[in-house]
């Protein structure tokens, strides 16, 4: 789990679907163990705690209340705060109550764009304007359920950070391309970081050095649907139903924290063309490839 | 290039808000900061360019190398390499004639025939030349970038150093752009057995005595060029330019043959040298050209169409016409196929003579250089590119040059008149390039 790297250390392990790295520079084993191990504990809680695809926990008692107002812990609450912040930023855009869409669009590479009634069926319950969430209660529509998963890998990556910062600085924390530098490595010398190409998978087309600060991608390539020549993204436009057009294939933003770095990908997608425009509009420093 | 630029009042901007909003998420009192910096790679750019003319004449063989990579904050750093082997004869200007003529090479050391009704071709042109340059662009203020450059070359018996610098300013949105461009040259050139005095005769064999030592020459260059997008599609440049040259301007290697009037059989030259009578060239020591250059270039669906037309003028009166069209069809995104075609024409400068008449007085000046003839000249090119996966890209191009000039009117006397005073040139133009990243 632990590997020697030039002066550092290298931990991996698996969370939330992605292959997650934690690169400690200038450590002790003892420490760099530590460090490796407090981040992947944050990892699989942040999992447990909010994957919609796990029973039991916050976001299951969430989407099967019925209709049922749910108390929620502070952590949920500043989770759902910031969904009810970005649903206001984004003009509807960026909407966690958008995953039931997800039954009507299976992005797995094939010919199936579903049909526009299938996708008006499932319009009544979609928008964050219909939750009363007034905290720590939260009461859904029956039918309507959320997902974090659009926030969650992001957000574990700061929650870890702010865990680790105390035992070292020198380290980076990558969860699934999701990726924040405490702080350089020995000397001051930043961490290498490759964005890796929408058209060949592991070959890196831009390379950044990151001293400190995060990094987050949006955009996958490899998801998407393709019918009559046409190619429909995976990022659904929850005011319609549809894929947005024309966005960028990927969009990595960098950003103080790996969770604005990463709505600021997201809510970019989801200006489809205008995603570079609106990148620039809010003076991010970014790389887009098309 | 267009939609980086364009700015869309309907995206908000939320960066303040988002910023707070997961400073609360995270329980932050004070945001933190990021440093990131692209690494950029060195765009390296490799051809090999094979230039051949036809019976012999002029070989080129060139390599060039060019690396260009983008520093911090939009500041770009461009370096070239090019290596010339140039062999094969050279016309020397002298016209061809009913019996065998002999040549006295520039080093003066060795002699060379040239057999009745020949185009005379001075076999010893050899040459390699290094050169290189070095650019450095930076952005000046929001609006304006500017660079500069060096360039240096050498070869054998030649030397250049130069310098420029341009300025171009957007305006009007970024959719008008103003550039005013300055280059200095000075060559220096050192042929081969000296340079010979203007209009002084080929001497026989380790007679040196008509020829000085090395000579020079400065060129300034102005241009000024505006830049006009007309729409997403289109866009128009225009460019005027003045180029001043001063000093030895005269091309050392090149003789006019002086024949009878009548008969125009070649006449005897100095006593005892065994040579027919052939004066060095001489031109004047300055020149000033100018130029107007405009290109449109428009965007089809996809493929991209190119016209061009340059007209120059100069004060040794040769005027002339350049016209250019390109298409270049692209298949998708990593194949494309452009034809190309040029057309050229140009006047013979005031002084261009094909040959000299004996006992006609000397001008001051006087070349049967067909560069400053009356000629006409088309191109017809094709390229071929492709992209790699690994986002490399490599390149194939065939043209073919034809040239057909003119005698100097009234040369044509006597026995000239059954020879070819100008003959044709055809030429055949091959490269490939290869452009890849490196880092």
């Amino acid at each position: 789990m632990l590997s020697r790297r030039g002066s550092g250390w290298l931990g991996v392990f698996r969370a939330m679907a992605s292959p997650c790295e934690v690169h400690v520079d200038d450590a002790d084993l003892a420490t760099a163990d530590r460090v490796v191990a407090l981040a992947a504990e944050e990892a699989l809680r942040i999992e447990a705690k909010f994957s919609r695809y796990r029973r039991g926990n916050i976001v299951d008692a969430i989407n099967t209340a019925e209709g049922r107002a749910v108390v929620v812990d502070d952590e949920t609450a500043r989770l759902l705060d910031y969904a009810a912040r970005l649903y206001e930023l984004s003009d509807g855009k960026f909407d966690v109550t958008s995953g039931v869409l997800r039954r009507a669009w299976r992005f797995d590479g094939s010919d199936r764009v579903p049909s526009a009634e299938a996708i008006a069926a499932l319009l009544p319950i979609v928008g964050w304007d219909k939750v009363r969430w007034r905290a720590p209660e939260l009461t859904l529509p029956p039918g309507m359920e959320i997902d974090l998963g659009g926030i969650g890998k992001e957000y574990a990556v700061d929650s870890a950070a702010a865990l680790v910062r105390p035992l070292s600085t020198r380290c980076l924390l990558n969860f699934g391309g999701d990726l924040l530098a405490l702080g350089p490595q020995l000397g001051g010398a930043p961490w290498h970081v490759g964005i890796e190409s929408v058209s060949v998978a592991g070959a890196a087309v831009r390379h950044i050095d990151l001293t400190v600060g995060a990094l987050a991608t949006s955009g996958d390539s490899r998801r998407f649907l393709l019918k009559d020549g046409k190619r429909y993204c995976h990022v659904l436009d929850p005011t319609s139903g549809w894929p947005v057009v024309g966005a960028p294939r990927s969009v990595t933003v960098a950003a103080p924290t790996c969770t604005e770095a990463g709505m600021l990908a997201t809510l970019a997608l989801l200006q489809g063309a205008d995603a570079e425009a609106f990148l620039e509009a809010q003076g991010a420093q970014f790389w887009a490839l098309r | 290039m267009q939609l980086k630029k364009r700015r869309n009042a309907k995206l908000r901007e939320i960066g303040t808000p988002l910023a707070a909003a997961t400073c609360a998420l995270l329980g932050q009192a004070v945001p933190g900061s990021v440093q990131a910096q692209e690494l950029m790679p060195w765009d390296i750019d490799t051809s090999l360019l094979i230039y051949s003319e036809s019976d012999g004449r002029v070989q080129d063989t060139s390599l060039s190398l060019r690396a260009r990579k983008e520093m911090r904050e939009e500041k770009f750093l461009d370096l070239s390499l090019t290596l010339d082997s140039l062999t094969g004869a050279s016309p020397s200007g002298a016209a061809p004639a009913g019996v065998v003529q002999t040549f006295t090479n520039p080093s003066g050391n060795a002699q060379y025939a040239i057999a009745p009704g020949e185009q005379a071709l001075d076999p010893s042109f050899l040459d390699t030349r290094v050169a290189m340059a070095g650019n450095w662009q930076m952005p000046v203020g929001r609006l304006s970038l500017l660079s500069v450059g060096a360039s240096l070359s050498d070869e054998y018996d030649y030397t250049h150093t130069g310098i420029n610098a341009n300025l171009a300013r957007d305006f009007n949105n970024r959719n008008t752009t103003l550039s005013f461009g300055v280059a200095l040259a000075n060559d220096s050139i050192d042929p081969v057995g000296g340079s010979p005095v203007g209009l002084a005769p080929m001497l026989g064999l380790g007679d040196t005595s008509n020829k000085r030592g090395d000579e020079s020459k400065d060129v300034t260059d102005f241009l000024i060029g505006l830049t006009q997008v007309i729409n997403r599609h289109t866009i128009v440049q225009f460019n005027y330019s003045l180029s001043q040259s001063d000093g030895y301007l005269t091309d050392p290697y090149k003789v006019l043959s002086v024949v009878d009037p009548v008969t125009g059989n070649p006449v005897a030259g100095p006593a005892g040298s065994g040579l027919y009578r052939y004066l060095y060239e001489s031109r004047p020591d300055s020149r000033d050209k100018q130029s107007v250059f405009a290109l449109l270039k428009r965007d089809f669906n996809g493929d991209v169409f190119e016209a061009s037309y340059r007209y120059m003028t100069d004060d040794w009166g040769v005027d002339s016409h350049t016209a250019e069209l390109r298409y270049r069809f692209n298949f998708g995104t990593s194949r494309y196929l452009q034809p190309h075609v040029r057309f050229y024409q140009q006047t013979a400068a005031d002084f261009y003579q094909t040959v000299l008449f004996a006992g006609a007085p000397l001008p001051a000046y006087a070349s049967a250089d067909h560069r400053l003839g009356e000629f006409d000249g088309i191109t017809l090119g094709l390229k071929y590119g492709q992209a790699t996966t690994s986002g490399n890209e490599w390149s194939a191009r065939l043209e073919y040059y034809t040239q057909t000039g003119n005698a100097s009117p009234g040369a044509a006397v006597g026995s000239l008149a059954n020879l070819d005073l100008y003959p044709d040139l055809n030429a055949l133009i091959a490269q490939f390039s290869y452009k890849f990243g490196r880092r």
